[in-house]
């Protein structure tokens, strides 16, 4: 499963990060750019409210399933991991 | 477990009286309370309000008291939210958390609604000066000044909520200073309280005693680095440290890494990171591990190393998941951020 298949999962997560990270230019953040270093420099505090927020908001527990981040790498990358979860959990 | 933070109710509490009641003269400060209160502070303890009343109470309430508060929650809604709030706005897990109120129907909320707050009466309050849970073993410099220095950091935190840039243009604005610097023997007691008190960025989750700290500043297989920060709001004094431990194979492992939750956010375990990728590279390691506990309260520390490039491998048993993360020493190292000062020389070298 590739992001591009969960549009609406990624509008979201732009704007849970753009909130997180308290910058608003990431709300034209494209799906590909890499969330860690040069991309978006996301550190531990932008990061940490972003997992609370999408455990909050899509019940999946990143962090706790994913021991190196890597779902992390992009928005694309977080919102395939979130919607492969989400749908083997909602109603089908 | 320590209390962090004691987050007052004002009236009857630590006003002795109703503020919205008292007319024109709001009343006086609880002689009591605010002499445990005082006491508290010396230890490092902060303190917080939680009232009931319209926001001018808090800064009434911090003028008459001369006391700092790190967050004033004022307002009608559930006490216990607002216990939640300043938790979390401070960085704190809820169990570091004592909330005093005289009304024991606002007790009862917060000990139901959170029930890992240590709740109290101001009767209590005035004999808990004495219990242990608010009796540090060490009392550090940096302790003595946690009340001013979460002050600080609500100047610079409404800076920048009004700051228009990146987070390192705002650390430039701030004249963010992080330096890294070989241990010495007075930083003992700070770095053993670090060990105690840290636990969002902690490798190894346990406590470790003063003599151990002392035998490994002088171990010539050891290097124990401290980590200072400071910009124009204030100075933080040390608020991290890394002990190094190098094999007979030229290997290094970090075998603790700790960070005060208070510097989040503002560069320090970036710097500490690519410095310890730099000075590997440069003292000719041939690896660099981090083994490190899996828990859901480090997961900031975790964040952190995923962003200076290190990988995991799960190590420990299932009831207590642990990792060894690493970094190839082949790949070229993070970029040390501008506001790096000090030195830091480059580390340990081999045998």
């Amino acid at each position: 499963m590739t992001g591009g298949e969960a549009p609406e999962v990624i509008g979201e997560l732009r704007q849970i990060l753009a909130r997180a990270a308290g910058r608003e230019e990431l709300l034209g953040l494209p799906a590909q750019t890499p969330l860690f270093g040069a991309g978006v420099g996301l550190d531990s505090l932008a990061g940490t409210l972003l997992l609370r927020e999408v455990h909050r908001r899509f019940g999946v527990d990143v962090a706790g399933e994913d021991l190196n981040l890597d779902a992390l790498a992009t928005l694309g990358t977080l919102a395939a991991f979130i919607s492969e979860r989400a749908h083997g959990h909602g109603p089908s | 477990m320590m209390v962090k933070c004691v987050i007052w109710d004002l009236d009857n509490t630590l006003l002795s009286g109703v503020y919205l009641e008292s007319g024109a003269q709001p009343p006086p400060a609880d002689p009591a309370m605010v002499t445990a209160a005082a006491q508290l502070g010396d230890r490092g303890i902060i303190h917080a309000i939680a009232s009931r009343n319209p926001p001018e109470a808090a800064r009434y309430a911090a003028r008459v008291t001369g006391l700092d508060f790190a967050a004033a929650e004022c307002g009608w809604g559930r006490k216990s939210d607002a216990v939640r709030r300043i938790a979390a706005d401070l960085g704190l897990a809820p169990d570091a958390v004592a909330f005093v109120d005289d009304d024991l129907y606002e007790r009862a909320e917060v000990s139901s609604a959170v029930p890992e707050v240590l709740v109290l009466s101001p009767e209590d309050m005035a004999e808990a000066v004495g219990w242990p849970e608010f009796s540090p073993a060490v009392v550090t410099a940096e302790a003595r000044r946690r009340g001013e220095m979460y002050a600080e950091r609500r100047r610079r935190l409404q800076e920048a909520r009004a700051f228009a840039g990146s987070r390192d243009d705002f650390l430039r604005y701030c004249r963010t200073e992080v330096t890294i610097a070989p241990a010495a023997a007075a930083d003992v007691p700070r770095l053993h309280e670090l060990s105690v008190r840290t636990h969002q960025f902690n490798t190894a989750g346990r406590a470790v005693p003063e003599p151990a700290l002392r035998e490994l500043i002088g171990s010539p297989a050891h290097q124990v680095t401290i980590v200072r920060l400071a910009d124009r709001f204030g100075d933080d004094g040390v608020v991290g440290g890394c002990v190094v431990e190098r094999g007979p194979d030229r290997a290094w492992t970090v075998t603790l890494l700790m960070m005060s939750c208070r510097a989040m956010g503002r560069g320090v375990i970036q710097a500490l990171l690519a410095w310890l990728a730099r000075s590997a590279g440069q003292g000719g390691a041939t690896a660099l591990a981090v083994p490190c506990l899996v828990t859901p309260r480090n997961v900031p520390l975790r964040l952190a190393l995923a962003a200076a490039g290190f990988r995991a491998a799960e190590t420990g048993p299932p009831d207590q998941p642990a990792a060894l993360f690493s970094r190839p020493l082949t790949e070229p190292p993070p970029e040390l951020p501008g506001y790096v000062i000090g030195e830091v020389r480059s580390g340990v070298t081999g045998p």
